[in-house]
């Protein structure tokens, strides 16, 4: 009967070998099928009596119209991933910004070059007109 | 190095020349030329000229090998743009940036035959892999090419998941991304870095659409643009294999007598589901596409049977391999019905064209006197060296007589049957288009006779 | 010099022919580039028969230590020959077929011969399957191009088989590569040691590929149908010297480099023979395509020659290898009047043809002399190899069943002259059934090849000795290399 109170006869010295998880195991069994008993208990047990009202979405109260899944200017997007992709790239400062003094002029240069590519990208974006809100 | 850091200067050219330059006669001619300035910087630091002296951690190491393969993956980038240039111009309007997108290829390529550190060959797949899932879905209004890209994505994104996770798998064993260390490592977690080697191992035969990973090849190389398959089927593969031979010299050779076994199943299944599944298709692209499949197969072979024979045979069947498709995929752009029917008679109209075909698709069954075959006598060679089942040897080459069968459909329908419809080729052929097949044929049938002249340089 | 100048002539005027215009022009130097391989090869078997003349080696590929080693020399002499004779013959009995593009035709024809000779004559292994299967590219190309109506999917049965049988060979040629110490030059390989046990199915790698193109039963299923659909010209270059290329590379690889093995499937391959022959005669009697039955009358006498190889005594392959000649001979001009006789009458049906002598009596008398060579009457060329073949059958040492053998391929021989007076009764003789169509195709020229083949007939039947001579040191060499094995 020791097993049930996830008690061990002979105490694993080895505290590393597989059987040493065992109680552990056992809790993870129990807890998921609680679970699942508890769930499909409810479901079982519980009344039901769904009406038009009920199924409606939740808003507050408030009657819902319209699709949320309104078509949105494609701008929207390309403006927000720009932004994310030249945030990102920002994040590169902060090591050189803590290590600039020991980095000296090779680090200075390498960080020109991060720069220059950078500025590379954001020229061409905006000569491809990305950033143009107006057609 | 040259061809690392060029290639992806020559990229971000391109990307600007778009803005700058409104002629695409223009934009064509400019990347024409820095591809072949490219091939000639690689070819200058496998001469012993390398501009550049970076300490690179030994995270990268230029063998010559890897140089030889960087020339072949370029000069047949070179070919496939001389050829195919114009075409790449009908899949959209933004040529300039499509070129800068082969070049950002090729720069993973260039790290592909040359990392010697596991982060360097995840940046080198994943820096192969993005563009390409732009090229695939670059014909925006297509919903084929649409839904290509999307699955190409999706699943190689699954497919890098999974070699991360093989990454991490064996960093946790051996506690370094090194291959030297790798190879050398102390067996302390032996499951854990089997574990990590068999990822790394499902994750590459993915790349390289090695059954049963192959699913996404057939839809996406079908959906892709043409121009843009040509492109993936050939030089990117081929790169994949090289990267692919490397990581096995190093990380598997130790325990190698223990990978045969999976390595002997993805062979046959890769040979089986390539040829037989090609044998069934009615358009000849999605008939490539398998057909693909089925040459990763043989490819394959050079893992298997590691040796110089299997280097040297890498070599020569990316070569020939390349060569061949990217001729019969710049013919196919020309044809406007991409079935087996559609070549019906191109030998009356079009008798170079058609003469130049049969070239290459003999080359790709393994006929003698093409470069093809001694590619395949090479893998088989490495095989049996290296202690195969002779079954195993028996089984590629009666898979190679079946694939002798859906490449003489086309011979088939190009020489003897007349053609149904007037007018089969829709684009106009030129006289350079012809003059660089023809130099493209002439090429192989060298090679075919002396296929040792590739090597030369991979010994010096 | 001889032996490269055997193949670059055909391999060189074969492309130069793609480049002419007219029709005439091609057939003429087609021709010419014919005989001159025949001048060729005749100086190389007398005037300029020296070694330095007859070899020819450089260098190819040498990571893997294969080299362009070209040697006339022995069993490749006749079958040289036989390919230089043949082609000229073979051109002038197409002189006057319409071809639609004539230049292309011919080109191939020649390529088609260029491979031949690389076949014959290279005595490196690697370079030998080089050509082995170059020889068949123009060949199907030909078929395929030129042939019946069912030309495209019978031509590719036939690729599909060689091909498969080729690639076998190339394992074979890989697991041989290795166990003789990474070389593919017949000479050394012949010094080296190969494990009986490792012959025992090495073995069957080279068989299978030589046996798919003589072709032995159950490997001809290919065959008949090839030889009707393909057109007559291309007809004669298979049945005539590609199918000899299976028996003259069992002789030059398969006997000496795997000798012990040779002895130990001796009787399954025999057995395979005999039930070859005695099939295809017995399905010869019922045809009525009288391409057909040429077709199944050379899987008999194909297996007859293969038969007597493995008697693996002086006279069974001596016999085997004359044999090879004749036969090639013989059935072009049995080639050639079946053609003749399917362009003057529209059909070559036996049953819808009959009293053809009345009409045609000179094609008969040529037909007939053919044929009796065909059974081989004494005096025509096919008694002498057919004789010293069932001398060398009956006291074989390596078979307990040399008794048997004989009489069972004897009684094909009996077959043999059933079906073939047969046919010649129906079809020359009789009632006369069908009038000419109009045109004459027993012109000049094809009178000309078939009388070239007659003489060489009578020839060889009364005075042997020059060809039996040319093989008799190659012969010998051979058994003798096997006798030490054993």
């Amino acid at each position: 009967m020791n097993w049930i109170f996830l008690q061990v006869k002979n105490p694993i010295t080895d505290v590393s070998s597989a059987g040493s998880y065992l109680p552990i195991a056992i809790q993870l069994i129990f807890a998921v099928l609680f679970i699942a008993a508890m769930m499909g208990l409810t479901h079982w047990l519980g009344p039901k009596r769904n009406t038009a009202d009920k199924l409606e979405n939740f808003a507050s109260g408030i009657e819902s119209h319209g699709d949320a899944r309104q078509p949105m200017a494609i701008k929207y997007f390309l403006v927000a991933i720009l932004f994310v992709l030249f945030d990102v790239e920002v994040i590169f400062f902060y090591p050189y910004a803590v290590n600039f003094r020991q980095l000296g002029w090779e680090g200075f240069f390498a960080v020109l070059m991060f720069v220059g590519f950078f500025l590379a990208g954001f020229f061409y974006i905006i000569k491809k007109g990305a950033l143009n809100w107006e057609d | 190095m040259n061809a690392i850091i060029f290639s992806a200067i020559f990229g971000v050219v391109m990307m600007f020349s778009g803005v700058f330059f409104s002629s695409k006669q223009l934009i064509r001619n400019l990347a024409i030329g820095l591809m072949a300035a490219l091939l000639v910087l690689n070819a200058a630091e496998l001469q012993g000229y390398g501009l550049f002296d970076i300490n690179l951690n030994n995270m990268l190491h230029f063998t010559s090998f890897g140089l030889v393969f960087n020339c072949i993956a370029f000069a047949a980038t070179f070919i496939y743009l001389l050829l195919s240039a114009r075409d790449i111009e009908q899949v959209g309007v933004n040529l300039a940036e499509y070129f800068a997108l082969i070049f950002f290829i090729l720069c993973g390529v260039g790290i592909a035959t040359s990392f010697n550190s596991l982060l360097m060959l995840f940046l080198a797949i994943e820096i192969i892999s993005i563009p390409l899932y732009i090229l695939t879905g670059s014909d925006k209004r297509n919903l084929k090419s649409n839904e290509a890209s999307l699955k190409y994505f999706l699943m190689g994104a699954f497919s890098t998941g999974i070699m991360l996770m093989g990454i991490a798998l064996i960093y946790g064993a051996t506690g370094t991304f090194s291959l030297d260390a790798i190879a050398t490592a102390t067996k302390g977690f032996e499951t854990l870095l089997t574990g990590g080697l068999l990822l790394l191992l499902i994750a590459m035969s993915f790349k390289v659409s090695a059954a049963p990973f192959h699913f996404w090849t057939p839809d996406v190389y079908d959906g892709a643009p043409t121009v843009f398959t040509s492109f993936m089927a050939t030089i990117v593969k081929a790169a994949i294999f090289a990267a692919f031979i490397k990581l096995f010299e190093k990380a598997y050779l130790p325990s190698v007598a223990s990978w045969k076994a999976a390595l002997t199943f993805i062979i046959v299944a890769t040979l089986f589901i390539g040829n037989i599944t090609a044998v069934f298709q009615q358009s000849v692209k999605r008939m490539l596409a398998y057909s693909s499949i089925a040459q990763a197969g043989f490819m394959l072979f050079a893992l298997f049977g590691y040796s110089d024979f299997g280097k040297e045979g890498i070599l020569l069947y990316a070569a020939a391999y390349s060569a061949a498709t990217i001729g019969i995929f710049a013919i196919l752009l020309k044809m406007s019905d991409y079935t087996f029917d559609g070549y019906n008679g191109l030998a009356k109209r079009e008798p170079v064209l058609a003469f130049v075909n049969t070239i290459f698709l003999l080359s790709l069954a393994g006929i003698p006197l093409t470069a093809g075959f001694f590619a395949k006598y090479y893998m088989l060679v490495a095989a049996v060296k290296s202690g195969a089942s002779l079954w195993l040897v028996i089984f590629a080459v009666l898979c190679a007589a079946v694939s002798v069968y859906y490449y003489f459909r086309v011979i088939q329908a190009m020489y003897f049957k007349t053609a149904t419809t007037e007018d089969v080729t829709t684009a106009p052929v030129t006289i350079n288009f012809k003059v660089i097949l023809i130099v493209l044929a002439a090429i192989i049938v060298l090679l075919g006779l002396f296929p040792h002249w590739l090597f030369t340089k991979v010994y010096f | 010099m001889i032996a490269v100048l055997l193949f670059l002539v055909p391999l060189i005027s074969g492309i130069l022919l793609f480049a002419t215009k007219n029709a005439q022009q091609a057939k003429m130097l087609a021709l010419l580039a014919a005989i001159a391989t025949l001048v060729v090869s005749l100086l190389g078997l007398t005037a300029l028969k020296q070694p330095a003349y007859l070899e020819f080696d450089v260098a190819w590929l040498t990571g893997i230590n294969s080299r362009f080693h070209l040697k006339l020399d022995g069993i490749g002499q006749l079958v040289c020959l036989l390919t230089a004779i043949s082609f000229p013959l073979i051109i002038l009995s197409a002189w006057n077929n319409e071809y639609s593009k004539p230049n292309n035709f011919f080109g191939l024809l020649l390529l088609s011969q260029a491979g031949l000779m690389g076949v014959f004559l290279s005595v490196d292994l690697l370079l030998f399957y080089f050509f082995w299967e170059l020889a068949l590219i123009p060949v199907y190309f030909l078929c395929s191009g030129w042939g019946g109506e069912k030309r495209i999917a019978v031509t590719f049965k036939f690729f599909i088989y060689t091909f498969v049988g080729s690639l076998i060979m190339l394992v074979g040629i890989i697991a041989l590569y290795f166990q003789c110490n990474e070389t593919f030059d017949l000479k050394i390989i012949l010094s080296q040691k190969i494990d009986p046990q490792v012959q025992n199915w090495l073995f069957w790698f080279f068989f299978v590929a030589f046996a798919i193109k003589m072709p032995v039963w159950p490997f001809h299923t290919w065959q008949p149908d090839t030889y009707e659909q393909s057109p007559t010209p291309v007809t004669m270059v298979l049945s005539g010297i590609m199918v000899k290329m299976g028996l003259f590379a069992v002789i030059r690889w398969v006997a000496p480099v795997f000798s012990s093995a040779f002895y130990q499937w001796g009787d399954t391959i025999s057995l395979l023979c005999i039930v070859g022959m005695l099939y295809a005669s017995v399905v010869a009697i019922k045809q009525d395509d009288l391409k057909r039955l040429i077709a199944y009358s050379s899987i008999a006498h194909i297996g007859l020659m293969c038969l007597a190889l493995f008697a693996s005594n002086k006279s069974g392959m001596q016999g085997a290898v004359l044999q090879m000649f004749v036969h090639g001979i013989n059935i072009i001009g049995l080639w050639i009047v079946a053609n003749t006789i399917e362009q003057n009458y529209g059909t070559r049906k036996i049953s819808e043809l009959g009293g053809l002598a009345q009409q045609a009596p000179t094609l008969t008398i040529m037909l007939v002399i053919i044929a009796l060579a065909n059974i081989a009457l004494p005096l025509t060329n096919a008694f002498v190899g057919e004789f010293m073949m069932f001398n060398g059958m009956l006291s074989s040492k390596i078979t307990r069943y040399n008794e048997l053998d004989t009489v069972l391929a004897g009684l094909c021989i009996i077959l043999a002259a059933v079906y073939t007076l047969n046919m010649i009764k129906q079809v020359f003789y009789g009632a006369v059934k069908r009038e000419a169509v109009g045109n004459n195709a027993f012109t000049m020229p094809v009178k000309l090849a078939l009388t070239v083949i007659i003489v060489l007939i009578l020839v060889m039947g009364v005075y042997p000795k020059p060809f039996l001579d040319l093989t008799n040191e190659a012969v010998d060499a051979v058994l003798n290399r096997m006798i030490t094995v054993k």
